[in-house]
C-alpha cells in the first residue's frame, strides 16, 4: 500500500528575468552604486569611485545609500537606475 | 477540499523521509508525511480553503496560500488545532513593519519568536511554565518549526539559499512560547497590546536568541530589573545598540516579588526604559572604539519608549532567573500581534 504526499514548495510561475544587456567599455559612462548604507561602505565606495575614474575614465559616479540595510532599495532608487549606464549593486555585508 | 500541490506517491514512512530530505524540504528532523488528509483536516478546523490566500510576501511578490501552509504545518508535527496560530503568525509576519524579507535574509541570524495569548494556550496545552524557553511541550514545539518548515519551503529560506545568517541560533528550530497568563495577576502581552483578553492572540518578533540572567539575591524589584537592565546594556555594546523590541520573560519568583511590590508591567517597562542605556563611549570597552568617533557622549536607549518592551510572564515556579531576547533590527522590523480568528480594526 502507498502513501501519497505533496509538495510543500510554492511551485509559483517564477517569471524569468533577462539580464540587461552588458556596455562594452566604461570610458564616459554614468555609474551608479546602490549601498546598503553600512558602517564600511562610504570609504569603500569612495575607493572604487576613485579606480573607475581613474582606471578607467568613467565619467560619472552616483553614490545612493539605502536607509533600511535589510530592506529592498527604495523606488526612487530604482527609478534613478533608469538614467545611468550601469549600476553595481548585489549582495555583501 | 481539492487540493492543488503537486502529489507523489511513496512506498512507506521511511521512503517518505528520504523523499522529502533528499529534495531539501526538511529542517534535519524527520517529518510527518503531509497526507492529503492531514492537510485537509487542518484547513477545515481554521475554516480555510485551500486557496485561501493568506498574504503576499511584500519583497518578493510570492502569494502565501492556506494549503501551503497546511502542508508544512503537518509536515512539523501539527494538528489541526494548532493550525489557527501557525496561519495567524504568518499573517502577522506578512506586515511590511516585520520586514519578513529582510529577518529571514539577513547575516544577523534572527528566529521568528511567537508568543501565545489567550484562551488558545489551554486548548492547546501549550506549556508556559518549566523550560519554556526550550523544548516545553508538543504544541509549542510543532507551532514553531511549523514557521521554520514554511520559510523553508515557500520562501527558500534555506541555509545558504535567501538564509544568509553568519550562525543563526537554535530558535530556528522552533521559537514559540505561552505566557503565563493564569499565573500572573499582570495583563497579557496581547491584552496590552489592543487584544481583547477574551481573545487568543500571537505576537510575532523578529529576534535575537534569549539571554539569561540570574538575580536570586534580592527581593527589591529595582535590584531585579538591575539585572534584566544590565543584560540589555550588554546586549546593545556587544551585539547592536539600535533600540527596538526587546522581550523580557519573566519567571514566577522575580515575578512574585514584583507583584507583591505592586509592580505592573507598566511599571517594569518604565523602569527598564529609564535603566537600559548606554553612551557610544562604552563601546570602547569592547573593542569597538572605532566607530564610536565624535560620538561618544551620545545616549542611546534599548527601547524608544516604555511601550516597546515585550513583558512576558513565563518560566518554571522556582528560580531566581529571567531572561531578554533582544530584537534583531532596531525598530526597522517591529513585534506584530495579530488575534486568531478576530479582526481588530475592520
Amino acid at each position: 500500500m502507498t502513501i501519497q504526499v505533496l509538495d510543500p514548495t510554492s511551485e509559483s510561475n517564477l517569471q524569468e528575468i533577462q539580464p540587461a544587456k552588458g556596455i562594452s567599455s566604461l570610458k564616459g559612462k554614468r555609474v551608479g552604486f546602490i549601498s546598503n548604507g553600512k558602517e564600511g561602505t562610504p570609504v569603500f565606495f569612495a575607493h572604487l569611485e576613485r579606480l573607475l575614474k581613474e582606471r578607467w575614465q568613467v565619467a560619472e559616479v552616483v553614490l545612493r545609500s539605502k536607509s533600511n540595510y535589510s530592506a529592498p532599495a527604495q523606488q526612487d532608487f530604482i527609478d534613478a537606475a533608469r538614467d545611468w549606464d550601469l549600476a553595481i549593486t548585489g549582495l555583501g555585508d | 477540499m481539492a487540493l492543488t500541490s503537486r502529489h507523489y506517491e511513496l512506498d512507506c514512512w521511511s521512503d517518505a523521509q528520504e523523499f522529502y530530505h533528499s529534495r531539501g524540504w526538511t529542517d534535519g528532523f524527520p517529518v510527518v508525511p503531509p497526507t492529503p488528509a492531514a492537510v485537509n483536516a487542518c484547513l477545515e478546523w481554521a475554516n480555510l480553503q485551500a486557496d485561501a490566500l493568506i498574504g503576499i510576501e511584500p519583497v518578493r511578490e510570492r502569494p502565501i496560500i492556506a494549503e501551503k501552509l497546511a502542508i508544512n504545518a503537518v509536515m512539523a508535527g501539527c494538528l489541526p488545532l494548532h493550525f489557527p496560530a501557525v496561519v495567524t503568525a504568518w499573517t502577522g509576519m506578512l506586515r511590511p513593519e516585520f520586514l519578513l524579507h529582510g529577518a529571514t535574509a539577513s547575516t544577523g541570524g534572527c528566529a521568528v519568536l511567537l508568543i501565545l495569548n489567550g484562551p488558545i494556550r489551554k486548548e492547546i496545552n501549550a506549556g508556559c511554565e518549566f523550560n519554556v524557553l526550550g523544548s516545553s511541550d508538543r504544541a509549542t514545539s510543532v507551532i514553531g518549526r511549523a514557521i521554520r518548515l514554511g520559510l523553508i519551503n515557500i520562501l527558500e529560506v534555506s541555509p545558504g539559499a535567501i538564509d544568509r545568517s553568519t550562525l543563526g541560533h537554535p530558535g530556528k528550530i522552533s521559537y514559540c512560547i505561552a505566557e503565563d497568563e493564569e499565573g500572573s495577576s499582570w495583563q497579557s502581552l496581547a491584552e496590552l497590546r489592543g487584544i481583547p483578553r477574551a481573545a487568543s492572540a500571537v505576537t510575532v518578533l523578529a529576534a535575537g536568541a534569549p539571554r539569561q540572567i540570574m538575580n536570586e539575591w534580592t527581593t527589591v524589584p529595582e535590584e531585579i530589573l538591575d539585572t534584566y537592565a544590565a543584560e540589555m546594556r550588554a546586549n546593545m555594546r556587544n551585539y547592536s545598540i539600535w533600540s527596538g523590541n526587546y522581550v523580557v520573560v519573566i519567571p514566577k519568583q522575580h515575578r512574585d516579588h514584583l507583584q507583591n511590590a505592586g509592580w505592573s508591567k507598566a511599571d517594569v517597562a518604565e523602569y527598564l526604559f529609564r535603566k537600559a542605556r548606554i553612551t557610544r563611549a562604552e563601546w570602547a570597552s569592547v573593542g569597538k572604539g572605532s566607530v564610536i568617533r565624535d560620538k561618544g557622549d551620545v545616549e542611546y536607549s534599548a527601547l524608544p519608549s516604555p511601550a516597546h518592551l515585550l513583558v512576558v510572564a513565563a518560566g518554571g515556579p522556582a528560580g531566581g532567573f529571567g531572561a531578554i531576547i533582544p530584537p534583531w533590527l532596531g525598530t526597522k522590523s517591529q513585534a506584530v500581534t495579530t488575534g486568531i480568528g478576530v479582526c481588530i480594526d475592520c
